[in-house]
């Protein structure tokens, strides 16, 4: 059996003996190139969990509208695994309720980018961890994965699932050979002067419509009320101007620093392809050149941002 | 009304020719997507096979951020109308329907949107059918069809040799008068293309069943089962061409009273000063979302308030896929 | 052309403070353009409501608080629970206002002519039924209607709005006047208990009648049973609707409820139209 066979398998196990209400993973989606987050409640249907390179989404999202007291099986992959010890510290999930299947993964797949490389409709698309085979037209192409993941995967340092309870499969690192692949948007980013930075910034953001999709899709934007939803006082305005655009990508980087789990569900769920994870990778960077903080390393360490103590150092504070 | 044709290399003269009266906005291809966008030169208008851009154009009609009014002494003034007359060029039949049902909120006679009305009167449409279906679109399924008639003043059929251009309007046959009349060639080809141009599999969906199986099951849990997954964002509504809920705000600092895009999906949406929500879970908002689309739109204007485009299918982040919770609710089938 | 966005402007004429502890005002606007006016007084009918705009703070739909009769003004009445409604409850005369109306459908009295009128209103949203109440009093339309009883029930005596007016209609022998507070109270002569008990106690005949309810969601939902249990049928049974608005003209879609809008096709509807719209309130 494959290893994500005994990934089912397990599933199948802790339903079937009550260990726990539901299994939170992946299923086939309804057109090519997709998946949808599935929620298993019975042993007999975990034969449809899926996980491939099309399984976009940050699951550990899920975990703040499931019921408090139910107990959830979730299968993660090490940026999801990160994603609940982040929640686990802040307090939003009980760990003791969770069982988690840790998964090695081979990285996202960038789904736009497969369409825009090819002509014609793709009728369906098969990820088997080494390639991409489409079908098109009733012929078969296949692509080189590496060249068409997602950039927050190619420059992942924490493929490993962490603090789980069991890992099932293999966990290797991404097997890239980077001469062959271009650089990332913030490796670019990074080369320009800063007015060439608020340049590229605002040509990101301008197109942003402010559907919130990348904070939905976020697992660490949790907030009841987000602050772009506040009226009194106003922090930023909802019109598409450049002013209450440039706020929200700012302030939510800011907000997310030394939180953000780097997992890139945020621009994977843009439906105006706009850049963003490139700020939170460099905020995180500094904490843990700062701070020496990083996210999910451990389950004790509280983020420094999000923490105040007694003897902090900020004179306003204490 | 006569068909006309446009050989294929001088329609960017005969764009050029139409710049000259009117503003001419069209799909432009950048690296940041394809956008609607006044063109100044006829080779920016790019559109190939069945593409379309993400956002929808019925932000020209409805802009996502729009002054309602001006502030001045405490006298409320509307902003200035806009004066040139555009062609919106390059609409897919998806998006040039949603105008069209659109028009039905917006421009009627009795409470007349002046702002929607007055850039509907100065625009003419010029649609381009699609040869062949996009991926995750359905037009053909829920009353329409890549080649549509409602809501394009021209609907542009691309042959081999050339662009074959049916008025469908007064307004379109004006614009069209001076090209060459088609020939029964073109009109036979033509024809084909259209007629090949939907999915063979695809089957008409039963709106008037849809729409009574939807109210059956208004009061029942399967909102809660179909909507577990959904993150409450505003990527469907804000996508769909015929989403066109708004909110108005008042922004002191500009002295301008504004409207800008709203959706029912977000929470605080029906949220009452009370505290009382009347929709607080995601359950009653994604039912509040379909009901919309596929019941009070049918029951109102005999038509799916769906246009069959298929961008919330593509774009969800998590596929949640309308066809799907439709057929999941209802146990009938939209392809 | 009309801009259906742009608020009438309006002048605070006379404030009056309803409520003992001052939690409700009635602010009379008038307008400052005649030819406003005019056009508002032709299309006003009971029951529909203005959405009253400040620039800087908002639009909220208001009913409309008096008969066209009474003058050349405009009457609210406001309850003060926010932002918006502080603002106009820390107004003064002579301040300027914009209204945006008449707006719904208000009452369909034309087809209440000769049938008794059962009038049941309970706390602020009683503002409504006394400009029905007020305009079919009057003589040139009261011998239009049967007989006219009135229900009305407030938290406390000093909660109780347009006492004075309220006060003259004991006197009035074509009317029946029922007050009503939720605790007993030294000095109050009248009913003691919620309104839909109140209903029961006066056990309106249905008869030929027509019954309009409304108030809180809670108590609205209470009273339309015990009508019904009293025999009005679902087509004789009337109440306003409340959802939170925008435009207040059927646009911005925020008060969809099936297939209406509460800012234009109600927000008065019958109980037989409710028992065909999915209720999501």
């Amino acid at each position: 059996m494959d290893d994500f066979g005994q990934v089912r398998k397990e599933a199948a196990r802790i339903l079937s003996e009550k260990k726990v209400d539901v299994v939170l993973g992946f299923k086939s989606g309804t057109i090519p190139l997709k998946a949808q987050p599935a929620f298993i409640t019975s042993a007999k249907d975990a034969n449809t969990l899926i996980l491939d390179g099309f399984c976009q989404n940050n699951l550990a999202v899920f975990l703040h509208d499931l019921p408090k007291d139910k107990r959830i099986g979730f299968i993660c992959r090490g940026c999801e695994s990160r994603a609940v010890r982040a929640l686990a510290i802040e307090h939003q999930v009980k760990r003791e309720n969770l069982y988690l299947i840790g998964v090695p993964c081979s990285g996202i797949l960038d789904w736009k980018k497969i369409q825009d490389e090819v002509e014609g409709p793709i009728t369906s698309a098969v990820d088997n961890g080494k390639e991409i085979i489409l079908e098109i037209h009733g012929e078969k192409q296949t692509l080189k994965r590496n060249a068409f993941l997602v950039d927050s995967c190619r420059t992942c340092t924490g493929i490993e699932p962490v603090g789980t309870d069991v890992i099932i499969g293999e966990v290797h690192l991404l097997d890239l050979d980077d001469d062959e692949l271009p650089p990332t948007w913030a490796e670019e980013f990074e080369k320009h002067s800063p007015e060439e930075r608020y340049q590229l910034f605002t040509e990101e953001t301008d197109r942003c419509i402010r559907c919130y999709a990348c904070r939905e899709a976020c697992p660490m934007c949790y907030c009841a009320e987000c602050f772009v939803d506040h009226i009194m006082p106003r922090w930023s305005e909802s019109m598409v101007t450049r002013g209450g655009t440039q706020a929200w990508h700012l302030i939510r980087a800011f907000h997310q620093t030394g939180r953000c789990v780097e997992c890139g569900a945020c621009e994977r769920a843009c439906p105006m392809d706009i850049k963003m994870t490139y700020m939170t990778d460099k905020l995180n960077a500094d904490m843990k050149k700062k701070y020496g903080f990083e996210v999910g390393a451990d389950d004790e360490k509280q983020p420094p941002f999000a923490t105040i103590t007694l003897d902090d150092k900020n004179r306003f504070v204490s | 009304m006569t068909s006309k044709v446009i050989k294929k290399d001088a329609l960017n003269k005969t764009i050029t020719g139409w710049m000259r009266s009117y503003d001419v906005i069209a799909p432009v291809s950048s690296k940041e997507g394809i956008h609607f966008r006044k063109i100044s030169d006829a080779k920016e208008f790019t559109l190939q096979g069945n593409q379309k851009p993400n956002y929808p154009p019925k932000s020209i009609f409805l802009p996502q951020s729009e002054v309602l009014f001006e502030i001045k002494d405490g006298s409320y003034s509307m902003p200035e109308a806009p004066k040139r007359r555009q062609i919106i060029l390059g609409m897919r039949s998806c998006d040039a329907r949603a105008a069209w049902l659109l028009d039905t909120v917006f421009n009627q006679a009795e409470e007349l949107d002046l702002y929607w009305a007055r850039k509907r009167e100065k625009a003419l449409v010029v649609s381009f059918g699609c040869a062949s279906m996009c991926s995750s679109g359905f037009c053909d399924t829920v009353g329409s069809g890549p080649f549509g008639k409602e809501g394009s003043d021209v609907m542009v059929t691309e042959l081999d040799e050339a662009y074959y251009l049916e008025p469908l309007t007064e307004a379109g046959e004006k614009l069209t008068e001076k090209l060459d009349n088609a020939e029964s060639g073109h009109s036979k080809a033509a024809k084909e293309i259209q007629k090949s141009s939907v999915v063979k599999e695809h089957t008409q969906a039963d709106l008037s069943k849809i729409n009574e199986k939807l109210y059956e099951a208004f009061d029942t849990p399967i909102w809660k089962e179909i909507s577990e997954s959904c993150l409450g964002c505003g990527v469907c509504t804000y996508l769909c061409p015929t989403c066109f809920c708004f909110d108005i705000v008042d922004e002191v600092d500009r002295s301008e009273r504004v409207r800008n895009w709203d959706t029912c999906m977000f929470r605080i949406y029906s949220q009452e000063a009370s505290g009382h929500n009347p929709r607080p879970s995601k359950a009653e908002r994604t039912r509040q979302r379909i009901m919309h689309k596929f019941a009070y739109w049918v029951d109102n204007e005999k038509a799916s308030g769906c246009t069959g485009c298929g961008r919330c299918v593509a774009l969800c982040p998590v596929n949640l896929d309308i066809r799907e919770m439709v057929q999941v609710i209802t146990g009938l089938p939209i392809q | 052309m009309k801009n259906i966005y742009k608020p009438i402007p309006m002048r605070i004429e006379r404030i009056i403070r309803e409520t003992d502890d001052g939690s409700l005002r009635s602010f009379e606007l008038t307008f400052n353009n005649p030819a406003d006016e005019k056009a508002f007084f032709k299309a006003y009918n009971p029951g529909q409501f203005c959405q009253l705009s400040i620039f800087g703070k908002g639009e909220a739909p208001f009913g409309i608080a008096s008969a066209a009769w009474e003058g050349n003004f405009v009457r609210f009445t406001v309850q003060n629970v926010g932002s918006f409604t502080d603002t106009i409850h820390r107004a003064k005369v002579g301040d300027e206002i914009g209204i945006r109306g008449p707006l719904g459908n208000g009452f369909p009295i034309w087809d209440w002519n000769g049938k008794d009128l059962v009038v049941i209103g309970g706390g602020c949203a009683f503002s409504t039924l006394y400009a029905l109440t007020k305009h079919i009093m009057h003589p040139k339309q009261r011998k239009d209607y049967g007989r006219i009883v009135v229900i009305y029930g407030a938290r406390s005596s000093g909660l109780c709005l347009y006492k004075p007016d309220i006060k003259s209609w004991y006197e009035r022998p074509d009317m029946e006047i029922h007050q009503a507070i939720d605790v007993p109270e030294e000095g109050w002569d009248f009913h003691t208990g919620y309104v839909p008990d109140v209903v029961k106690v006066v056990a309106p005949s249905p008869k030929n009648s027509v019954a309009v309810v409304c108030g809180p969601p809670i108590m609205t939902k209470f009273t339309l049973p015990i009508l019904v249990d009293l025999g009005f049928t679902p087509e004789s049974i009337y109440t306003s609707l409340e959802k939170r608005m925008k435009c207040g003209v059927g646009k911005c879609g925020r008060c969809n409820l099936g297939t209406q809008y509460i800012c234009k096709d109600g927000p008065v509807f019958s109980l037989a139209e409710l028992n065909e719209l999915p209720l999501d309130l």
